[in-house]
C-alpha cells in the first residue's frame, strides 16, 4: 500500500475521531448530570468543555422564566445613600442604563451578581457607587434587592404598572461605609 | 463455501456499509460558502460587541476594576483559561484588545483567516472567564460556534484570503478562473454547527417542558411584564388578549422542539429555518436582544443549502445582466488595477476585453486611449468613474466600495478628478510600478 493512501486512511480517521468527539461533547455538555453515564463521560469531556467554553445550558428562560442559571428575571438593585448631614437618596442605578448599549447587560449582570455575593462585591461597589455620588458627601450606602411579584393580566387593565409598590417586594440588604 | 467465510463477508459488506454511511453524513465535498456567511456574521458581531467593551475594559476586566483577579480566579477550574490572568502591567490589556479587535476585524473580512480565528477564539473565551458573572446566552452561543469556524477550513470564499488567491491566478492571465473551493472537511465543520444549532434547540425547548409558566402558556407573559424586558404596548395587547400570550408560549416551544427533528429533512428544512429566524427577529424587535438573535440568525445559516445560494446568484446575474469591461491591455497600471477589480467579482459578472488585441465594436479606439469603459447589457458604454461607479453598486464583492462611490454629489466631484489624472498619467504610472517591481 502507497504512502499516499495511508496518509488518507490516517486523515480520514483522524477527522472521524475529531467529528465524534466533538459532537459527544456538544451532546454530553447540556445534558442533566443525574445519570451515572453522563457523570462517566463528563469526567472524560469536562477539560475541553471548559478549556473552549463549551459547557453550556442552554436552558433560556427555563425551566421558569424567572431562574436562568444566575440571572434570575424581576429582581432589581436599589440603594440608598446617606450623607453626611443624615439625609437619605434613594437611587434606582437599571433604570439610568441605555437599552441600546450592551453595558446595559454587563451592568445589569453585575448589579445581580452584587445581591448574590454582597459579601465578595460590597466593597467595590460602595466604592463605585460613593465615587459616582461623591457631591452628596456620602457617608454609608445601603442595597436593597426589589422584586416584582404577581402582576397579571387584570392588574394591567386596571391600569396598573408591574413596578408600582403592590407589586414589589422590597428586601434590606446590607450596609457598606464610603471610603473615605 | 464456509460459514466462516460467509460470516466474514457478511462482517465486510456490513463495515464497508457503515462506513459508507459515515462517509454520507459527515464527509461530503461541501463548498464553505455558509459557514463563511456565519463567519463575517459572528465576526462582524463580535467586533460590535467588543468595541463597545472596550471603554470598560479595565472597570469590567481589570484587575483593579469591579472583579479583582483573586475573586476571578477562586470560581475558576484550572481549564478555564483567560490572557487577562497573566497580564500584570495597564498596557498589556490595552495591546491585547487592540490585537483582539484587530483580529476580529480580520475574521470579517477574511484577511488571513488560518491564523486570526484563533485570536478571536482566545480572545473571547478570555473575556468570557476573566468575569463570568457578565456572561449571557450569546456569550456561550459565540464560544461554541467560534470552535468550529476555528475548525473548519474558512476563508476560502466571501473573503480577502480568496480575493488574494484570485489575484495571484490573474496575475498570470487576466481570464484566467480560480475554481470555488470545496472539501470533505468543510463538509464535516458545517454538519458540526448543524449539529450544534440542532442540540440548542433541543436543550432549550426540552427545559422549558419542565417549567410550569411554559406548560401553562404563560411564559411570555412574564417576560414581557419583567423591568428587564418590559413592552408596554405588548402587554397593553397581551391583556385584552390573553390567548395571544398562550399562542405565542407554546408556539416557541414547538418550534424549538420541531427543529432538531425536522431541520434535516429536504422538505421541511425551510419552513423549520424561517419559523427559527422568524423566532429570533421577534426576540430582537420585542425584547431587544439584538446581539443574541444576530449570533442566532447566523448559526442558522450553517443549514442554507448550496443550491439555494447557486440559485440566488444565478438569479442575481440574471438581474443585472452581462457586463464588460475594456481596457488597455498595453498600460501595465491598468491590467494591475483590473487584476484587483476582477477579484473581488466572486460571481463572475464581468467578461473582460483588451481594446489592443481585440477591439470593441461599441467603443472606439480613440476612446478607449482616454479611459476605461464599462458595456452595459443595453448596449451604452459608460467611461471610467462612472464604469467603476456602476459597477461597485452591482457586483456584491465590491460593495464595500458602495460609501466611496455613492456619497451624493462629494464622490462624482473627487472621483471624477481623480479618476481622469490616472487615465492621464498610466503611462508614467506603469513605468513606476515596473521600476518598484524590478528593485
Amino acid at each position: 500500500m502507497t504512502a499516499k493512501v495511508w496518509r488518507e486512511r490516517v486523515t480520514y480517521t483522524a477527522m472521524s475521531l475529531l467529528v465524534a468527539w466533538h459532537t459527544l461533547a456538544m451532546v454530553v455538555a447540556p445534558a442533566p448530570g443525574t445519570s451515572d453515564l453522563i457523570k462517566g463521560l463528563r469526567t472524560v469531556l469536562d477539560p475541553y468543555l471548559q478549556l473552549f467554553k463549551l459547557d453550556n445550558q442552554w436552558n433560556f428562560f427555563a425551566p421558569d422564566v424567572g431562574e436562568e442559571g444566575h440571572d434570575p428575571l424581576g429582581v432589581i438593585l436599589r440603594y440608598v445613600i446617606e450623607d453626611n448631614a443624615g439625609m437619605l437618596h434613594r437611587f434606582d442605578p437599571t433604570a439610568g442604563l441605555n437599552w441600546w448599549h450592551p453595558s446595559s447587560i454587563w451592568f445589569r449582570a453585575w448589579y445581580l451578581a452584587l445581591l448574590g455575593s454582597q459579601d465578595d462585591f460590597g466593597v467595590q461597589f460602595a466604592a463605585l457607587f460613593c465615587r459616582e455620588h461623591a457631591d452628596l458627601h456620602p457617608v454609608t450606602i445601603t442595597l436593597y434587592a426589589a422584586e416584582q411579584k404577581d402582576y397579571g393580566p387584570l392588574d394591567r387593565l386596571r391600569g396598573k404598572q408591574p413596578l408600582d409598590a403592590e407589586f414589589v417586594k422590597v428586601t434590606t440588604e446590607k450596609s457598606f461605609p464610603c471610603p473615605p | 463455501m464456509s460459514a466462516l467465510d460467509i460470516s466474514a463477508r457478511a462482517g465486510r459488506k456490513a463495515f464497508a456499509a457503515a462506513e459508507h454511511a459515515w462517509s454520507r453524513l459527515w464527509f461530503q465535498e461541501r463548498p464553505t460558502t455558509p459557514l463563511e456567511l456565519v463567519r463575517i456574521g459572528v465576526g462582524a458581531a463580535l467586533l460590535l460587541h467588543y468595541l463597545s467593551a472596550s471603554s470598560y475594559l479595565f472597570e469590567f476586566w481589570g484587575d483593579a476594576g469591579l472583579l479583582p483577579r483573586a475573586l476571578a480566579l477562586r470560581d475558576a477550574d484550572p481549564w478555564m483559561q483567560s490572557v487577562f490572568f497573566y497580564f500584570t502591567a495597564p498596557w498589556q490589556w490595552i495591546a491585547f484588545d487592540a490585537l483582539f479587535l484587530f483580529c476580529c476585524a480580520a475574521f470579517t473580512a477574511g484577511w488571513r483567516t488560518d491564523w486570526v480565528k484563533w485570536i478571536v477564539l482566545i480572545g473571547h473565551i478570555s473575556f468570557v472567564y476573566r468575569n463570568q458573572y457578565l456572561i449571557y446566552g450569546v456569550d456561550k452561543i459565540l464560544a461554541a460556534l467560534l470552535l468550529i469556524l476555528c475548525l473548519a477550513p474558512v476563508g476560502r470564499a466571501i473573503s480577502l484570503d480568496r480575493v488574494r488567491a484570485v489575484r495571484r491566478a490573474k496575475r498570470a492571465r487576466l481570464d484566467a478562473v480560480l475554481p470555488p473551493y470545496s472539501g470533505r472537511w468543510a463538509g464535516a465543520c458545517t454538519r458540526l454547527m448543524q449539529i450544534q444549532m440542532a442540540v440548542l434547540f433541543f436543550y432549550s425547548g426540552t427545559t422549558k417542558l419542565m417549567g410550569e409558566e411554559w406548560w401553562h402558556g404563560d411564559a411570555l407573559w412574564l417576560v414581557f411584564s419583567s423591568e428587564e424586558y418590559y413592552n408596554g404596548l405588548l402587554l397593553d395587547l397581551f391583556a385584552r388578549a390573553y390567548w395571544l400570550v398562550n399562542i405565542a408560549t407554546y408556539g416557541t416551544v414547538l418550534i424549538e422542539l420541531a427543529y432538531p427533528f425536522l431541520i434535516w429533512q429536504r422538505a421541511t428544512r425551510p419552513y423549520l429555518l424561517a419559523a427559527a429566524i422568524l423566532l429570533h427577529v421577534q426576540f430582537a424587535v420585542f425584547m431587544g436582544l439584538f446581539y443574541f438573535s444576530f449570533v442566532m440568525i447566523m448559526g442558522h445559516l450553517s443549514f442554507l443549502r448550496i443550491e439555494w445560494l447557486r440559485r440566488l446568484g444565478a438569479a442575481w446575474k440574471r438581474a443585472i445582466g452581462d457586463m464588460e469591461m475594456i481596457y488597455d491591455g498595453k498600460c501595465g497600471f491598468c491590467v494591475r488595477s483590473m487584476v484587483w477589480f476582477l477579484a473581488f467579482d466572486g460571481l463572475q459578472q464581468i467578461r473582460v476585453r483588451d481594446f489592443r488585441k481585440n477591439p470593441s465594436p461599441v467603443v472606439s479606439d480613440a476612446q478607449m486611449e482616454k479611459a476605461l469603459y464599462l458595456v452595459l447589457p443595453d448596449g451604452r458604454a459608460l467611461p471610467g468613474f462612472e464604469a467603476y461607479r456602476y459597477a461597485v453598486l452591482r457586483v456584491p464583492g465590491l460593495w464595500w466600495q458602495i460609501p466611496l462611490f455613492y456619497v451624493p454629489v462629494f464622490s462624482r466631484l473627487i472621483g471624477h478628478p481623480i479618476y481622469n489624472w490616472v487615465a492621464g498619467n498610466r503611462g508614467r504610472l506603469s513605468s513606476i510600478l515596473l521600476r518598484s517591481r524590478r528593485s
